[in-house]
């Protein structure tokens, strides 16, 4: 079945439109106030129109994938749809998020969601780029908006610092992950991604001494964007100094697409090496979750804790890469689709955690742990959804968070990769005493000054539902996300 | 595969070498005659007013970013327009979005004032 160009490209085209219908809306003269309430629609409606095109193309691609663009810059294929609809639904959600949030803290609004939207636009790229120059102009772009919206409120010090101490790092990592890009297109000639893996199997062995030091300057780069140690530091200040909506959208949206570049990266480009690219992730994934939980215990600002919580999911993360296919493909627990329902699991806990911390800190304007102290008799709502969301985060049965924990420990058991498996299962304990920390404070301290309760608004109550029922539904009634996380994790 | 490295190895300590040959050259021909305003720090021929450490006017870097956009532009443009011919309608139209984009860009930074000197 072949889909013509214009086609595979609509996703990209309808975030492109909207963001230039955003910025337009701007300049357009008129009283100011009211049109600022149509952004976020407008913004939304892009979004939809988006998704409901990348949900058109998953039905109709079937392995191999429908078709390439560009010149083979970018191929759509279900693993990059799949990665692109976290991408909408991820800002989607937090578009939601910010309407309450920004309206009172920056008077331009049209830029802020013009940028949400064009990071939007970044990540359906990554995701889908077959080609290491694709994969840079996509992190690039991803990475200079998401500067500027972290350090969204010039007003603000901590938002200021946030965004140039974000910029300072990624533009380290940026400058190691090109400089081994330039290794692989020395030592192959072609950034194409299947080209390189060719050439690497016909050179043998002869071009392992370039290729490894390589692929480390790489993956530089990717751990930067998916925050795992040690190309974390930035994350705590960052997280806990930019608009919490946009905290909630560089915990999930960055992360994804690092992990989709990483997984394609590697998977299609460096197969020959997997021996040794998986005992550098093994060892990566190792430190990162031990590192961060023991870390994450002493944090007393609830930001900074999500922050060193979300560090140590992408330990987790990292374990289904390291477990691909190790096990045989026949098994039921598969690492790479291991690491889909991880994600998606991932993304709607997360979001529904800073949605809850949002809606605390709009409400109370604090966001450290012990103001959290008696939020149950403030507001039932905001904390039953936060027993959900931590729960999830733990990997408690019956929430989104275990299945996605399940599946990535069980391909560790299924690869015999023990070590893994088990320091694992012990952090996530670790995680579940800072986690549950948290929730002895909403529940079980009195409050200490005059509880007023906590009214929530339109939007906030949406993100809250939706994200709440989707991670209970991806724990109770896991099917169907599963066989959607299995049917596009087939890369070839 | 290795004397290829050499050449770079040559080339490298040539190129650590070349500058401070040339200050090092010149120190030694030059006649010296020093007197205040000949050693004193060269602005624009004016004596310097305060220090080099300032904070620069932010409308600096605003043009130096509204500079870029037609920078890009052109470099855009030249490859375009040398092969012009044998790329045909589709080519133009597409070159034409592109403009309008950037010139979009464009007028988005005028209305925001961006090109306003304050």
């Amino acid at each position: 079945m072949t889909t013509r160009t214009p086609f595979l490209f609509l996703p990209q085209l309808i975030l492109l439109l909207t963001t230039l219908v955003v910025f337009g809306i701007e300049l357009v003269p008129g009283d100011e106030r009211r049109r600022k309430d149509w952004l976020p629609a407008i913004a939304l409606t892009g979004l939809g129109g988006a998704a409901m095109a990348i949900i058109f193309l998953w039905s109709r691609t079937t392995t191999p994938p429908a078709g390439s663009i560009l010149a083979g810059m970018i191929v759509v294929d279900r693993f990059a749809l799949f990665f692109q609809i976290l991408a909408v639904t991820t800002t989607a959600l937090v578009v939601l998020l910010s309407t309450d949030y920004m309206r009172d803290r920056t008077p331009d609004q049209g830029e802020f969601y013009g940028l949400l939207l064009i990071v939007c636009l970044a990540i359906t790229l990554v995701v889908a780029a077959a080609d290491l120059l694709m994969v840079y102009v996509g992190i690039e772009l991803l990475s200079l908006t998401s500067y500027v919206l972290t350090g969204y409120l010039r007003e603000d010090r901590k938002s200021t610092e946030a965004g140039i101490k974000y910029f300072l790092f990624g533009a380290t990592a940026s400058a190691a992950m090109l400089y081994g890009m330039s290794l692989f297109y020395g030592a192959t000639r072609t950034t194409n991604l299947a080209a390189i893996a060719t050439a690497l199997s016909e050179a043998e062995n002869s071009l392992r001494g370039l290729v490894i030091p390589a692929a480390v300057f790489l993956l530089a780069g990717f751990g930067f964007k998916i925050a795992a140690v040690p190309f974390h530091q930035w994350a705590p200040d960052a997280y806990e100094g930019a608009p919490t909506p946009i905290t909630a959208f560089l915990s999930v949206g960055p992360k994804t697409a690092g992990f989709a570049v990483l997984v394609r990266v590697f998977l299609i480009a460096l197969p020959n090496f997997y021996p040794d690219w998986m005992a550098l992730l093994s060892s990566i994934s190792i430190i990162t979750m031990i590192v961060s939980n023991l870390v994450a215990i002493f944090q007393t600002n609830v930001k900074r804790m999500m922050a060193y919580s979300s560090i140590s999911h992408a330990g987790y993360i990292l374990i289904g890469i390291v477990c691909w296919g190790r096990g045989g493909f026949g098994g039921s627990f598969e690492g790479i689709s291991g690491v889909l329902i991880y994600l998606l699991a991932y993304l709607f806990t997360n979001v529904g955690a800073f949605a809850v911390i949002t809606a605390f800190e709009e409400a109370t304007g604090s966001s450290r742990i012990e103001d959290y102290a008696g939020l149950v008799s403030r507001s039932p709502a905001l904390a039953w959804a936060m027993l959900v969301f931590l729960f999830s985060l733990a990997g408690i049965p019956g929430t989104g968070g275990f299945i996605g924990k399940l599946y990535v420990f069980g391909a560790a058991i299924q690869a015999r990769a023990y070590t893994l498996a088990v320091v694992g299962i012990i952090t996530s304990v670790i995680a579940a005493f800072y986690y549950l920390n948290l929730l002895r404070y909403v529940f079980f301290q009195p409050p200490t000054e005059n509880p007023k309760s906590i009214t929530l608004s339109a939007t906030a109550k949406i993100t809250l539902i939706v994200t709440c029922v989707l991670t209970l539904a991806i724990g109770l009634y896991a099917q169907p996300f599963l066989q959607l996380a299995q049917a596009s994790a087939n890369l070839w | 595969m290795l004397s290829d490295y050499v050449f770079i190895g040559l080339f490298a300590i040539v190129a650590a070498i070349f500058p401070f040959a040339g200050f090092a050259v010149s120190y030694l021909v030059r006649p010296k005659r020093p007197d205040p305003v000949k050693s004193d720090v060269y602005e624009c021929g004016m004596k310097p007013i305060g220090e080099a450490w300032v904070q620069f006017k932010v409308q600096y870097y605003l043009y130096a970013l509204i500079f870029v956009i037609f920078d890009v532009m052109s470099v855009f443009l030249f490859p375009w327009a040398v092969a012009y011919h044998t790329l045909g309608l589709y080519a133009l139209v597409e070159m034409c979005i592109f403009l309008g984009i950037l010139v979009g860009g464009l007028i988005y930074a005028w209305r925001k004032g961006a090109l306003r000197w304050v």
